[in-house]
């Protein structure tokens, strides 16, 4: 009779450490899948600051030229300190946005008034630059997208979803194209 | 019973046909020649046995990977992806050090455009790559010479490749200065590479802790194989950043030639229209 009720108990302990073996690994795989996500999202704020960065640049070259339309370039400096101040992945894309078209705006303002600029090399450079970072950042977002399915697929599916609520993981949000984005200043090389 | 297994083997079939369909490519398989894919037919077999023999020679010292690739049409998509989703797939470059150029020039579009693998972002920063288009290649594309303009072109990009890992360029190439004030390309280099070693670093001391303190508590006793399955695999499946999960062509191609080394590419590079 006690040897029976000792195999029970044990059979009980086994059971209870599997299901936490179990609970553990699938915690530990939420964990790494949001680290992914959460490094995705620095990857586009790294690239964000980068265009940012670039700007004042662009504005050193054009400099040269004796007006380099004012009028459209302080929407360009006011978006892009609000892309440095954006905190929410929400507002850093509204503010991106707008930094994108005051951009545009801008430069085909100042090639227009100044046809010669695009011979320039230091502006075909940072053009160049500029180009490349919109890729960087359409690129960064894709990646983002990915291991943000990933993790919200592995946190929705039954029955790990259980799971997800009661340790609060959330969904991640995806990052959607907007018409504006599509605006990236167009130098043509004639 | 027959027709049973012959109905049994059409569905087979038809997942694996349906299987097929999604795996399959929007990129054509690299060549035998793997560093030369011409499959626009426009480079001459000299200038092709050049750029091969030199991309060989750049890869034997250095393990990057140059790779040229012209088509008839990019099927509508930007050359910008288009390079980037091919230098991917391919595993274009070394996976250690990302350092992969794909070189990639559509006839139809009039479009050429080089893509930087990350690791070669600070040896080639956009601007740089875009003045090699200007400086070597862009006059021989606008008359069609796309053989000469692509072997010009490679030849500028391996050298400057050479110049980075401190190898002697060949006699008479005049490096392209990298223009100083733009500065930005390395800093933020610098700065990804250092978020990524910073992000593994954390992951793999979590997992130790997690190990470590918990450890006997959770996989001392009878080891449930499918609970402990899911604690690693959570870890080394995920990609970061397309290293893994896009290098499929890493050791699948080239019967006896090369094949990718599974780089990866983060949208650097640059491009003209023609």
């Amino acid at each position: 009779m006690k040897k029976k009720s000792l195999i029970i108990i044990v059979a009980v302990i086994a059971v209870i450490v599997v299901i936490i073996a179990a609970l553990g690994g699938t915690y530990n795989s939420f964990v790494s899948k949001q680290e992914e996500v959460t490094a995705a999202q620095s990857a586009i704020s790294t690239q964000l600051q980068r265009r940012a960065d670039l700007i004042p640049n662009f504005v050193e070259t054009v400099k040269g030229y004796s007006d380099y339309e004012q009028s459209t370039y302080t929407a360009v400096t006011e978006a892009r300190s609000a892309v440095s101040k954006a905190s929410s992945v929400e507002e850093q894309q509204a503010a991106d946005d707008e930094l994108n078209r005051a951009i545009s705006i801008w430069v085909n303002a100042v090639t227009e008034a100044y046809p010669d600029l695009k011979a320039n090399e230091q502006y075909i450079a940072l053009t160049d630059e500029l180009a490349g970072t919109e890729n960087r950042i359409a690129q960064a977002r894709k990646d983002y997208n990915a291991v943000a399915k990933e993790y919200n697929v592995s946190i929705k599916k039954v029955p790990k979803n259980i799971l997800a609520s009661v340790f609060g993981f959330d969904a991640a949000d995806y990052f959607e194209a907007s018409d504006s984005a599509e605006d990236v200043p167009q130098v043509s090389f004639e | 019973m027959i027709k049973k297994i012959l109905s049994l083997t059409a569905v087979l079939l038809l997942v694996a046909a349906l299987c097929g369909c999604e795996e399959q490519s929007k990129y054509p398989k690299p060549t035998d020649e793997f560093f030369v894919n011409d499959y626009a037919g426009v480079i001459s077999d000299t200038d092709k046995n050049e750029i091969y023999s030199r991309c060989v020679a750049l890869y034997d010292k250095t393990k990057a990977q140059t790779v040229v690739v012209t088509v008839e049409d990019l099927n509508g998509e930007e050359p910008a992806d288009y390079a980037l989703g091919l230098g991917r797939e391919w595993g274009v470059g070394n996976e250690e050090d990302n350092s992969g150029i794909v070189v990639l020039l559509s006839t139809g579009d009039r479009e050429v455009y080089i893509a930087i693998g990350e690791g070669l972002e600070g040896a080639l920063p956009d601007s740089k790559t875009g003045r090699i288009l200007d400086r070597y290649g862009m006059e021989y594309f606008k008359a069609d010479e796309y053989s000469k303009g692509l072997l010009n072109v490679t030849k500028a990009l391996i050298n400057e490749v050479y110049i980075e890992f401190g190898i002697e360029a060949e006699d008479g190439y005049v490096p392209i200065d990298s223009i100083p004030e733009t500065g930005v390309a390395e800093s933020y280099g610098g700065k990804v590479a250092v978020s990524w070693v910073l992000l593994i670093i954390v992951v793999i001391l979590y997992l130790l802790f997690f190990r470590k303190k918990f450890g006997f508590i959770f996989f001392g006793g009878p080891r449930g194989p499918g609970g402990f399955g899911g604690f690693h695999g959570g870890f080394g499946g995920g990609s970061f950043r397309g290293s893994g999960g896009f290098s499929s062509g890493r050791g699948g191609f080239g019967g006896g030639g090369f094949s990718g080394g599974g780089g990866s590419f983060g949208g650097g590079g640059a491009g003209r229209g023609f």
